[in-house]
């Protein structure tokens, strides 16, 4: 899973000046590959309620997407025309068709992943019941919900099914398989789905569940990129864009840093499982650095045992063959305690 | 060493999982149980983060491992039980999306209703931002428009009874971006990524989020009734100069100007209470937040867009009432600090809010007399800051009476026991 590959170049999608990235396979593996984390902006579907946890789309800061396009693994993809030609203006008969059909069959697995998991769960709660219940073997303590339809005087003698095997952890129950799956529904399926699922055998549902997809790209298609890097069309970046394509290239991760009172915060490793070690602000090499601000981001950075690191491209720069992180120093500033 | 007790740390979230840094560990989300049958959830403890990389098997396969649960937690799709589907069909000349058939507890607080299109009743009409959010939210499924010369669409949900519905393929997440928040764009909305990523922020944390009536042009202000007794009157703005000319003392009727400018501010005289030495002293102007406001015209990005209600019972789509809150969208990357012209115009745009009287003065100023918050967006990441007039003006620390002295006299006691005064 987290060895996933992507083929390269990968698009990163343009919507209203913004740089994102829809597809989680890219994002697992700029994360891999690339050091590049990005910032997580929308919601996830199974636990809609809460800011802990964000999903799919990926915002990338100018800087990156411009990083990743130099680096010639990435190219920038209109998304606004490209939805505005394709699916708003209508697709073809034949694309539609095809489109809904392939929707269908995914509603169709997800419709059969879910079942499977209601009914192991179903399983599994009854086995923990006729755990607790051993010696007992009083049925009427198990609760009327556990049977399926409103069939009150029959269902105290109803008996699990034989063999019960031991289902996958609870874990898992939220998950299922990694690639497309779906969550279980929180509301019970329909009593026609569920009818038979105490017996042995189960009845494959009819009606495929609506899906509503994350990428576009099937019914869309991507135009090959240009293989020429058109330096006009780049991501416009502010000053501190050589610093942070030097810190890059030294495989730090560069988050923003905004709440740290600094552009960027910059991690050794992956911020999934590091420490930030510095707080980064870049600048013009000829810029006048208020004394102020270096006593400030000094002590902000000692405070919280990290480095307060200012750097930029030394010298005028512009010649041939030149990356962006060429000629960049970066100083570090922390209080001596003397 | 692994774990840092961090000082300047952003207040817990309550989850073992986060950290200082705010970025989480996707196999903590694995434990959060859902159905309702299971047991209550239970947060792990967390295991600490690592100084740096070091090349042991142990860190490696505990990132593989963090890496995978963020992978498996970010494929999870979205779907729609066919008992609680609800669909909305995409307008582009508007960017927004209408609903025929409403179900669900959303709509309570989100959409208008707008009657009789095509004869078929009120339909109800959601803006982008709230389109976009239902739908990230697997509540709801939009769908492209039909061309209807083309004779397209695809068979729709069919129930009982009635006729089946055209309905056009169904929008993706991507297209959702694309279409609520870019094509909006193009068409001059006022929606960005950084107002939808607070509507969003707002939303999941259960807030009912309205747009308030500054959130394209310069909006409504209402006008303010003052109702608390005022200070003597001193004009801000007018400057200093002009402040003294013009400044009355409320016990001594007469005019400072030449004493201030040839003599000692406090002539030699008999003064038989310490407020009237302090009032001679004030020489500088300072804002009362209990007058009229002076309504200079807002700036675009200091604007109120929000309106924030905390979650209600009674909430009313027809009338919402004053909202709890009043939120500030600003782009880090390309508005700086406010000067404080901008602040002033922002928070006289907002209600004069007075606190409680009895409270204690540190309280008093804290809340405030107006306030707003400022959510400060930096390439997705969100922070908000409460920007109130504190009105220290009102606050005068000579015309407390009794008790308020007690504090100063009891911390200077605490503070000389240090120097051996200790009594």
């Amino acid at each position: 899973m987290a060895n996933v590959s992507v083929s390269e170049p990968f698009p990163i999608f343009l919507v209203a000046n913004r740089y994102l990235i829809h597809d989680i396979n890219v994002i697992t593996y700029i994360r891999r590959k690339y050091n590049t984390t990005g910032v997580l902006i929308g919601s996830i579907p199974q636990v809609p309620q809460q800011n802990v946890f964000m999903g799919v789309p990926l915002e990338l800061m100018p800087e990156e997407a411009r990083l990743l396009v130099e680096k010639g693994v990435a190219h920038i993809v209109d998304d606004v025309n490209a939805h505005k030609d394709g699916l708003l203006l209508g697709l073809s008969e034949e694309e539609r068709k095809a489109y809904t059909r392939m929707l269908e069959k995914q509603g169709l697995d997800a419709a059969r992943a879910a079942q499977k998991r209601a009914v192991n769960r179903k399983e599994q709660s009854l086995q923990k019941l006729a755990q607790k219940n051993r010696g007992t073997e009083n049925w009427n303590d198990i609760p009327d919900d556990m049977f399926s339809g409103p069939r009150k005087s029959k269902s105290k003698r109803k008996t699990p099914s034989a063999p019960m095997t031991p289902t996958t952890d609870e874990e898992e129950t939220l998950f299922g398989s990694p690639a497309n799956s779906f969550p279980t529904p929180a509301v019970s399926l329909p009593p026609s789905v569920l009818s038979h699922a105490s017996s042995s055998h189960v009845k494959t549902p009819e009606e495929p569940l609506l899906i509503t997809p994350t990428l576009s790209y099937p019914p869309l298609q991507l135009r090959t990129p240009p293989t020429t890097l058109d330096t006009a069309t780049l991501p416009p970046v502010p000053r501190s864009y050589p610093l942070f394509a030097y810190l890059h290239s030294k495989d730090y991760f560069l988050l923003p840093g905004l709440r740290f009172g600094c552009q960027y915060t910059a991690y050794p490793g992956d911020p999934l499982r590091f420490h930030s070690h510095f707080l980064v602000n870049g600048m013009d090499w000829d810029e006048e650095i208020n004394l102020l601000d270096l006593v400030g981001g000094g002590r902000l950075g000692t405070g919280v045992k990290k480095g307060y690191l200012i750097g930029g491209k030394e010298g005028t720069g512009g010649e041939v063959g030149e990356g962006a992180e060429d000629g960049v120093r970066a100083f570090c500033i922390e209080w001596g305690g003397m | 060493m692994a774990s840092e007790h961090d000082e300047d740390a952003l207040p817990s979230l309550g989850l073992a999982s986060s950290d200082e840094d705010g970025t989480l560990d996707y196999a903590f989300l694995a434990k959060l149980s859902l159905s309702a049958s299971t047991s209550a959830p239970k947060i792990p403890k967390r295991g600490t983060k690592d100084f740096e990389p070091n090349s042991t098997r142990t860190q490696t396969s505990a990132l593989a491992s963090s890496r995978d649960a963020m992978h498996t937690a970010l494929s999870v799709g979205r779907v729609h039980l066919p008992k609680a589907h609800v669909y909305a069909v995409y307008d582009a000349e508007s960017c927004m999306a209408y609903v025929d058939r409403v179900k669900g507890q959303h709509f309570k607080t989100m959409g208008r209703d707008v009657g009789d299109k095509g004869g078929k009743g009120s339909r109800l009409w959601l803006l982008p931002e709230e389109c976009l959010y239902l739908l990230e939210r697997s509540t709801l499924d939009v769908r492209w428009p039909i061309d209807e010369a083309d004779g397209g669409g695809v068979g729709g949900e069919g129930e009982e009874g009635e006729e089946q519905q055209r309905l056009g393929v169904p929008m993706s997440l991507q297209g959702a971006y694309a279409a609520f928040i870019g094509l909006q764009a193009e068409k001059g909305g006022a929606l960005t990524l950084e107002r939808y990523a607070v509507y969003a922020y707002l939303k999941r944390a259960g807030y009912t989020v309205l747009r308030a009536s500054s959130w394209d042009g310069p909006g409504n202000v209402p006008e303010d009734r003052v109702v608390d007794e005022q200070l003597p009157a001193r004009y801000w703005g007018l400057g200093l100069f002009a402040e003294i000319w013009k400044s009355i003392f409320a016990a001594k009727p007469e005019d400072p100007t030449e004493r201030q400018r040839l003599g000692p501010l406090v002539t030699p005289g008999l003064y038989r209470s310490y407020a009237d030495i302090y009032r001679l002293l004030a020489l500088i102007p300072a804002h009362d937040p209990a007058l009229p406001s002076s309504h200079t015209p807002t700036e675009p990005p200091f604007r109120v867009t929000y309106n924030v209600y905390k979650p209600n019972a009674v909430y009313k789509k027809s009338a919402p009432g004053p909202p709890d809150f009043r939120i500030a969208v600003i782009n880090a990357r390309e508005t700086p600090v406010p000067s404080l012209d901008q602040l002033a115009a922002l928070l006289d745009t907002t209600p004069y809010d007075p606190p409680w009287p009895g409270a204690q003065l540190y309280q008093k100023v804290r809340q405030g007399y107006r306030n707003v918050v400022l959510a400060v967006v930096d390439q997705g990441v969100v922070s908000y800051l409460r920007i109130a007039d504190a009105g220290m003006e009102r606050e005068r620390l000579y015309e407390r009476t009794g008790g308020a002295f007690r504090g100063k006299r009891g911390g200077g006691r605490g503070r000389g026991r240090g120097r051996g005064r200790g009594r």
